[in-house]
């Protein structure tokens, strides 16, 4: 079953992200942006995105400190349309 | 004040601060103020690895085959490596254990530091395999200027902390007179020390190690020194185990999450934590000048690993709650670093035998009874 929702980019147009394949930061690559990362696993964060709005899910605990309003894309889903800094 | 290896006070660690309440008793993990530490131990020990199980014996045939500028920049940058484990392979130790307060962190800064060993261990490894005696190389370590004024750089702040900590625990708060020097030991005192060390030793963990790691993976692009580009790749895992703790560290002060009185202090020292960032950008740039004065290598000039620096500073700063001060430095100058400093690609090729073995262990585990059921003995 997929599960599709509506992700913005750095104020870009919205890009469909299906949040039952893969990570939002493997869904975004797909969509050829250039994205930051290193550990793609939680721990290092050089992956830190600012959510401006929406919610994720975490399919793997992040060890990188999330400050407030910052999401880890390498290690979690969207479970709603979402507004992104990255 | 003097530390007691066992403090026969009853303390509850869940009230204590990070660093400089009541010293550590009981080293238990059952209840933790900050989990966050626990969870480093685990990762960081679930990467354990051996320098001797990576074969770097076709390096020395590579090795023969650089120009001698390219000789440069690969010995240099072990030595700085050299320099940076040494230093954290001992000083997160000496430094912070004495005014640790919370079980979890304390057993955290004490793995975090036998990694750095390992590192260490590991350049002796590959040094050995290039020369038949590396010793000119080690010697030259502490007389090297360039290495000299980033070893200054960087021990100045964990030796101040140590030398305050050291006059509290033997004299208390008050003014100390050592060698005609007076020196004023408050509590606070030594936690502005102690702020600003954490800084510099985040900025080391930040980007020092990159524009070394940069060249090898340079290297490794062109099937080059490739067993050191898989010591190197272990060692680049680690580091950004150690990088996130002291950004929680900084984090758990800065937000008010640990002890009021450090959030005082990292608003009170904010200028002074950016220069020390800054200082150490500054270094890395002069290191990248330096590994290239006798010419570039393929792939990878001086400018380029100045963009680096830049790239990577933007990520790490922003990552502490400072703005990102490269802003013209926002995509990767060195796309194809970042399939080394993935974490699972580590263990995938399958021609990395001598890293699969880690696996064997596991697997030998898992046979069971039945297994072994049409076995007669
Ligand atoms: S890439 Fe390391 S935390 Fe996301
Ligand atoms: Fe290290
Ligand atoms: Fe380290």
């Amino acid at each position: 079953m997929t599960k599709t929702f509506k992700v913005k980019v750095n104020g870009g147009p919205e890009l469909a992200v299906d949040a039952t394949e893969g990570t939002l930061l493997e869904a975004l690559e797909k969509h050829q942006l250039e994205m930051h990362y290193h550990c793609r696993s939680g721990f290092c964060g050089a992956c830190r995105t600012k959510l401006n709005s929406g919610q994720v899910r975490y399919t793997t605990e992040p060890l990188a400190y999330v400050r407030k309003g910052d999401i880890l894309p390498c290690c979690c889903v969207p479970e709603s349309d979402l507004d992104i800094e990255h | 004040m003097s530390y007691s290896t066992f403090n026969q006070e009853q303390t509850n660690p869940l009230t204590e601060p990070m660093f400089l309440g009541n010293s550590v008793n009981v080293a238990r993990y059952d209840q933790q103020k900050h989990s966050i530490f626990e969870k480093l131990i685990e990762k960081q020990i679930s990467f354990f690895w051996r320098p001797e199980e990576i074969d770097v014996s076709r390096d020395r045939v590579d090795f023969n085959k650089l120009t001698d500028s390219e000789k440069h920049v690969f010995i240099s940058n072990l030595k700085y490596q050299t320099l940076l484990d040494s230093i954290q392979g001992r000083s997160p130790n000496i430094a912070l254990l004495p005014i640790v307060s919370i079980p979890e962190l304390e057993t955290w800064i004490e793995t975090w530091s036998f990694f750095e060993t390992i590192h260490s261990r590991s350049y002796t490894h590959i040094l050995r395999n290039l020369f038949t005696d590396p010793s000119e190389v080690f010697e030259d370590i502490v007389i090297n200027e360039q290495i000299k004024i980033r070893a200054n750089d960087i021990s100045q702040y964990y030796d101040d902390l140590i030398f305050y900590t050291q006059l509290w625990q033997t004299h208390g708060e008050g003014e100390v007179t050592v060698d005609g020097e007076t020196y004023n030991v408050t509590q606070r005192e030594i936690k502005k020390k102690l702020f600003l060390c954490i800084n510099s030793v985040n900025a080391l963990e930040a980007i020092r190690f990159y524009v070394s790691f940069a060249c090898t993976f340079a290297f490794a692009e062109r099937e080059l020194m490739e067993g050191n580009a898989k010591i190197i790749k272990l060692i680049a895992r680690d580091e950004n185990v150690h990088l996130t703790s002291t950004q929680h560290i900084l984090n758990l002060w800065q937000y008010g999450e640990d002890d009021p009185e450090m959030k005082e202090i990292a608003e009170e020292l904010r200028d002074e934590a950016y220069e020390i960032f800054m200082t150490a950008v500054k270094q890395e740039k002069q290191w990248a000048h330096y590994l290239f004065k006798d010419g570039s290598m393929i792939g990878l000039n001086e400018s380029m690993l100045c963009q680096y620096v830049e790239y990577i500073a933007n990520l790490r700063m922003q990552a502490i709650g400072f703005d990102a001060p490269f802003e013209n430095m926002r995509s990767n100058p060195l796309p194809w670093m970042n399939k080394y400093l993935v974490s699972d690609n580590v263990q995938v090729a399958p021609q990395e035998a001598e890293i699969t073995s880690y696996l064997v262990g596991q697997i030998d585990s898992e046979v069971n009874a039945s297994d072994l059921g049409d076995f007669d003995l």
